[in-house]
């Protein structure tokens, strides 16, 4: 059934994430990608086979949420969970009204993150 | 015979003449007529009265008349004109001549020339008319009539006579007065003055004028003026002292009201506490108007019960029982008169019937009669109670209604005052408060980035070890490894936390040797999102050979990063340029070295530069205006400076510059080692450490 195996593209800046967050994504059965910044996607072969992007919000250059206008630039519309050291609850709701499927506040748990994943994988 | 007699007659050394019983002159001597210059024919009758000074004439017919009436030898004094004009003083003298049944059938009169004699007289007259009782009833007489206290003291200080006025005031006969010494009249404040005054005078024989609170027949001290001058006898020497007193006592007040009034608004305006002000305004009431009490009274804060304002006259006791009453209108009359905001006149607690509670505590104190007037703000806000008290039954005099409005007046603005200062320190301690709140918002923020980055690992490394154990076959050996990973960064989490413990113990200055430009970078770093979200440019121009410096690094940062916010700040606004900020470390002259911070903001009038620095001067909208303070008094507590210049273009620029560390200049340029930070111990929160500071500075 899971042959062809969803890639999830992790762009997060901080280095336990990349480390982390793949082994658990690869555990619910997907293929999964970490990125250390915006720009070293965007220069990826991955970005058109990505099914889903966890992306952080805040980025020393280039930000999550500039990434997602560039993508959308780009018409690569690749559904988005955005996730966060910042609790600022603000955040959330703009975010999802710019179009994103999630934003999760870290530490997450791996149910609000799989419900995430299944939400983006649903709008697909 | 009769032509020799007439000639002995002319030859006596005196101004004869003789008169019919019912006093018409028949005869008047040759020297009389050559004297006057007035003919015999002239001067018969009536005539001779011509001759006579008009002042002088009234008395003289006047005693003529009760010569005549009682036959006896009299004599009198007038003046009598020379035939050239000039006026001489004369003492007439006459004597009844009698029949043999002892009817007067002639009388006969010489007027000798006194005039030389009574100019000598004129110097010691006074004492010769007061020597004698008819005189001394003249001086009663006059002295009656005059406005004031007159009297006559001895020099050895004894009342000789005094007016009317003088035993009314004392309440003394002449007599019981004759027995006082000045100690007895004078209040006891004045009698070193009074005694200093009188006994110069005394020595030197000058007339004196001294001011002296006099005591009245009723206990009453009222200020008299009083004004001595010395009477003397023949030889110059002082008989008799001639003591003049007005009662200056309105005027004395006024002026002592005055003044009262001037030294109460100087405390008012040099910012001295409520109740020095307050209890200044009760003792100069009380020296007022005397044997009274006074008493301030507040409302506390919550509005139910009484707070102490001054009373430095009344009994401790009294005050402990009124301090903490309740405020309602059955407490007391100061309750009531705050309550009612209207005056309350108690003038006999003994008729009172109201106050069950207090009225036989003020009594045991005796107190008698008490006025209360609320002390209000012009818009009718009760502050407090203005309370006199005497300890007899009393009724306020228009002086005492006056009095009172002038000082709840000035209590009013002692206690307005304190107000408005309790006001500003709240404002100070809630503007403190939203900086702690704005700070502590940052460095939550910034602990909970810190520690939810090592969280989030935890859970997602648990996450997939759990995977891992419940896929078919499990993935052991992927398992132990995220579990690895969890350990470590459950480490690195418990890493955060006792560094921020380090943090917040750590609270004395820490002086060590740092670099300047490192410790830039981490506030750049800090600030970098800050700093783009702002639409920013900021240009770094960080000096490669800088020397290091002694400091306390957080502090340090702290400044810079107030720097770099204002500069942020002070660009808001600009759209027509680049928002560009630079930041610049160079060497300064005299082993120094400096950090400045331009930016190409709204700038600021050179004016204003002195006062930037002044805690709570803000230009901003939203602006503490204690972050230059701060930062200016971190930079001199570390022997340096901090000003401001505004640009030559728009801008102004912010530079600190602070000694070189002594000994050596290790470098660490940009390609320092990354273990300079962490030997530092507080890695990767370092700047919530300023953020931490900025906390406690604040509070």
């Amino acid at each position: 059934m899971m042959v062809m195996r969803s890639l999830v593209s992790v762009v997060d800046d901080d280095e336990s994430v990349r480390e982390s967050l793949p082994d658990l994504l690869r555990a619910f059965g997907y293929a999964a990608q970490a990125f250390s910044s915006a720009e070293e996607f965007l220069a990826s072969d991955c970005v058109c086979r990505t099914g889903c992007l966890i992306l952080d919000v805040a980025m020393p250059s280039m930000s999550g949420p500039d990434l997602q206008r560039e993508l959308t630039l780009r018409r690569k519309e690749i559904p988005i969970v955005f996730i966060t050291a910042h609790q600022d609850e603000s955040v959330r709701p703009r975010l999802l009204g710019q179009g994103a499927v999630e934003c999760l506040f870290k530490p997450f748990s791996a149910t609000a993150l799989r419900e995430a994943l299944n939400a983006a994988f649903r709008v697909t | 015979m009769e032509n020799e007699l007439s000639r002995v007659v002319d030859a006596l050394p005196g101004l004869v003449w003789t008169a019919r019983p019912d006093g018409h002159i028949d005869f008047l001597n040759q020297r009389w007529c050559d004297y006057t210059g007035l003919g015999v024919d002239e001067a018969y009758g009536r005539g001779w009265q011509t001759a006579i000074h008009p002042e002088d004439l009234p008395e003289l017919l006047e005693r003529w008349q009760s010569i005549l009436a009682s036959g006896e030898p009299s004599e009198t004094e007038a003046r009598l004109r020379r035939f050239d004009g000039e006026y001489r003083w004369f003492l007439f003298r006459t004597c009844p001549l009698a029949d043999a049944s002892g009817a007067v059938v002639k009388w006969c009169g010489m007027n000798t020339d006194i005039e030389d004699r009574r100019r000598s007289e004129e110097t010691q007259r006074a004492h010769w008319w007061l020597s004698s009782s008819a005189r001394e009833h003249h001086f009663r007489s006059i002295g009656d009539d005059i406005p004031g206290l007159a009297a006559l003291m001895t020099p050895a200080g004894q009342v000789e006579i005094a007016n009317r006025q003088v035993l009314e005031y004392f309440g003394a006969t002449l007599n019981e007065l004759k027995g006082w010494a000045i100690a007895d009249t004078v209040h006891l404040d004045d009698l070193p003055d009074v005694l200093a005054a009188w006994r110069g005078a005394v020595e030197t024989g000058h007339p004196y004028d001294v001011e002296a609170r006099l005591r009245r027949a009723d206990g009453v001290y009222r200020w008299f003026h009083t004004h001595g001058f010395p009477l003397r006898d023949t030889v110059g020497r002082i008989v008799l002292w001639y003591l003049l007193q007005t009662d200056v006592d309105d005027r004395k007040r006024a002026d002592a009201l005055l003044a009262g009034e001037k030294q109460l608004l100087e405390l008012v305006a040099e910012g001295h506490s409520m109740s020095e002000i307050l209890e200044a305004i009760c003792r100069l009431i009380e020296n007022t108007a005397t044997g009274c009490y006074c008493s301030v009274a507040l409302y506390d804060p919550s509005r139910t019960r009484w707070e102490h304002g001054a009373a430095p006259s009344l009994p401790a006791s009294y005050m402990r029982f009124c301090v903490g009453r309740p405020l309602n209108t059955d407490a007391g009359p100061c309750a009531m008169a705050a309550c009612l905001n209207e005056q309350v006149i108690v003038t006999d607690l003994l008729t009172e019937t109201r106050w069950a509670e207090w009225r036989p505590i003020a009594l045991k104190h005796g107190l008698r009669s008490t006025w209360s007037t609320p002390i209000s703000t012009a818009a009718g806000k009760v502050l407090g109670s203005f309370a006199l008290y005497y300890s007899e039954p009393r009724t306020p005099t228009s002086l005492h209604q006056s009095l009172i409005k002038q000082f709840t007046h000035i209590a009013r603005i002692a206690i307005e005052r304190r107000l408005s200062d309790d006001t500003l320190s709240e404002l100070r301690s809630e503007l403190a408060h939203v900086a702690r709140v704005k700070s502590l918002g940052v460095l939550t923020a910034s602990i909970a980035h810190e520690v939810n980055q090592p969280l989030s690992g935890i859970i997602t490394n648990a996450s997939t070890c759990l995977e891992m154990l419940a896929a078919d076959p499990p993935d052991v050996d992927g398992a132990r490894e995220t579990a690895r990973r969890t350990i470590r960064d459950g480490n690195r989490a418990a890493d955060v936390i006792t560094r921020l413990r380090a943090l917040f113990s750590k609270k004395e200055t820490t002086l060590e040797s740092m670099d300047l430009n490192e410790a830039a970078r981490e506030v750049i770093a800090l600030l970098r999102s800050e700093l783009q979200r702002s639409r920013i440019l900021l240009r770094t121009e960080l000096a490669d050979d800088l020397p290091r410096v002694t400091g306390d690094r957080v502090q340090l940062q702290q400044v810079i990063m107030n720097l770099l916010r204002n500069a942020t700040d002070a660009m808001n606004d600009v759209d027509d340029r680049p928002r560009e900020l630079v930041i610049r470390t160079e060497r300064d002259e005299d082993d120094r070295v400096r950090l400045t911070v331009q930016d190409a903001g709204v700038g600021f009038d050179r004016q204003a530069a002195g006062r930037l620095f002044e805690a709570f001067y803000t230009t901003k909208n939203g602006g503490m205006g204690i972050g230059l303070s701060v930062s200016r008094s971190i930079i001199e507590s570390h022997q340096g400076r901090l000003w401001a210049a505004p640009n030559d273009g728009p801008g102004a620029r912010f530079s600190f510059s602070i000694p070189r560390a002594s000994g050596g200049a290790t470098d660490s340029g940009p390609g320092a080692p990354e273990g300079v930070t962490d030997t530092h111990g507080l890695g990767v929160i370092r700047m919530p450490v300023a953020a931490a500071r900025r906390v406690m500075r604040n509070t």
